[in-house]
């Protein structure tokens, strides 16, 4: 496997029980590229994209992210794994009892980094996010486009080589919606992170290429 | 009202296990001075045919730890009053050796039998004797008394620790979200209960210093007002100062323990 794939998933199926809920999907993700999977409804978008982030344990196939193999991926490698990856939940799932600044470098402070640098990433990246003057609010004192962002921020803080987005505006009107496709096309465009986001509908105006995958009867087919 | 009934749900079963843990320190305190009295008031009287030394003794069975030879002149001058030095001389040398031995521990009777029974055995051993009829009596009391007092302490910590366990499964359960927010960043189990362990630890140390509080109260008041002997006797072994470090550390396990357990039994 050519080190530049960051996800290459061969006659993968995951299952819920006895219910498959992906069966036999091969796919790949190079490095850099910008993918979306949409599909309707229960269709197991967001179990594929659990899978990738070792929350779900693949049933059968091959799943490799970053060079790791998920099915038999050890605890401690798959913790070491999520230390480099940036996800972002639908429910932004912050930490209400933690300031935003806090929130922005959880993955820094579980990485060990000093409180210089979680300072200093902490008002980059809420400058990036055009959160600057909310940086010692809570979570709840901001509204839900504001916290997605807060949720971006964090995803970005350790500079991901892969961030992990589950239906990242499915919550948002359209003006916080776009701020949040803004951010993420500049995560793949400059920092050249692979983004791979679950969604039901792919945004109209998106201004970089992008590979669109989509999920129908448990397969995971490639959309030209 | 909420918080404090929180807290208080960890704090009281956390000060039961410690008040077990310290009554249990004051009981083994006091009754090893007990014990002591019991043993060195029991001893047993060998009739030898030739001399024996402690460390043929010790030889013999390892829980005789000392060995008082009998004069033998003292006797042989009762018996022969009167008489002349040249009999005197004969009954002394006719007179077997005579000695007091002791033990090293509190035994139980049947380990005393057994070892009358191991030095009755012996060539050179005429006859063994024991003093201390109440010995036996005092032995089984005793270990009643222990046995029961132990067992309600090992009870009662069992239940309150199966409380501290419930109280942490509701912190548990209230800190999930945020502990499952970490550890899908990859938050190590250290990391992801540190808000489980900071408030345990807390109310490990609140619980310390109230049990603490409460034997301090019992030793230097109420242990002198009540004007009750025994209480004044044992005052000094009350609550020691060792004492709060091992309650301190006892809670600390514990807090630990339960952390741990429930942390471990949560599955992602």
């Amino acid at each position: 496997m050519s080190s530049n794939i960051v996800i290459n998933a061969s006659r993968l199926t995951l299952s819920y029980g006895h219910t498959d809920i992906i069966k036999d999907a091969s796919f790949s993700v190079k490095k850099g590229e910008f993918v979306f999977i949409t599909g309707p409804s229960g269709s197991g978008k967001s179990t594929l994209l659990k899978s990738l982030y070792g929350q779900i344990k693949p049933t059968s196939g091959s799943l490799m992210v970053g060079g790791l193999d998920m099915i038999n991926i050890p605890r401690s490698k798959l913790q070491g794994l999520r230390t480099h990856l940036g996800i972002v939940f639908q429910d932004y799932k912050l930490i209400n009892e933690w300031t935003v600044a806090k929130n922005v470098v959880l993955p820094l402070i579980i990485s060990g980094y000093s409180m210089d640098v979680q300072q200093t990433q902490a008002k980059r990246l809420l400058k990036h996010v055009k959160l600057s003057d909310h940086i010692n609010k809570y979570p709840l004192e901001l509204s839900g486009g504001e916290q997605q962002r807060v949720g971006v921020a964090r995803a970005m803080s350790k500079n991901p080589f892969l961030i992990l987005a589950d239906e990242p505006t499915g919550n948002l009107d359209d003006y916080s919606s776009n701020v949040i496709w803004d951010l993420m096309e500049n995560a793949c465009g400059q920092l050249e992170t692979t983004v791979l986001v679950v969604t039901h509908r792919i945004p109209a105006i998106f201004s970089i290429p992008y590979r669109h995958f989509i999920i129908e009867n448990k397969g995971v087919y490639e959309v030209h | 009202m909420k918080f404090i009934k929180n807290h208080l749900t960890f704090i009281f079963p956390m000060m039961a296990i410690l008040l077990g843990v310290e009554f249990f320190l004051v009981f083994d305190r006091t009754t090893t001075n007990y014990e002591k009295n019991l043993r060195e008031g029991y001893s047993m009287f060998i009739v030898a045919s030739e001399p024996i030394s402690l460390a043929d003794f010790m030889e013999l069975d390892s829980h005789i730890n000392q060995s008082e030879a009998v004069k033998k002149e003292e006797l042989a001058k009762q018996i022969a009053k009167g008489m002349s030095k040249s009999s005197t001389q004969k009954i002394l040398d006719a007179l077997p050796h005579f000695y007091n031995i002791k033990f090293d521990s509190y035994l139980h009777t049947s380990t005393l039998e057994h070892i009358k029974a191991y030095l009755e055995a012996d060539d050179r051993i005429k006859r063994v004797e024991t003093f201390g009829n109440s010995y036996g009596a005092s032995y089984t009391l005793f270990s009643f008394i222990k046995f029961t007092f132990k067992a309600f302490v090992i009870f009662m910590s069992l239940v309150s620790f199966f409380l501290v366990i419930k109280q942490m499964e509701i912190w548990s359960y209230a800190h999930k979200e945020r502990m499952q927010v970490m550890e899908t960043f990859g938050a190590p189990v250290m990391l992801r209960s540190g808000i489980l362990f900071k408030v345990a630890f807390i109310d490990g140390i609140i619980s310390t210093v109230l049990t603490s509080s409460m034997f301090l109260f019992l030793k230097y008041r109420w242990a002198e007002e009540s004007h009750i002997d025994i209480l004044l006797e044992m005052q000094d072994l009350l609550f020691q100062p060792i004492d709060f470090l091992i309650l301190l550390a006892t809670a600390l396990f514990i807090v630990f323990v339960s952390v741990y357990l429930v942390v471990f039994s949560t599955k992602e």
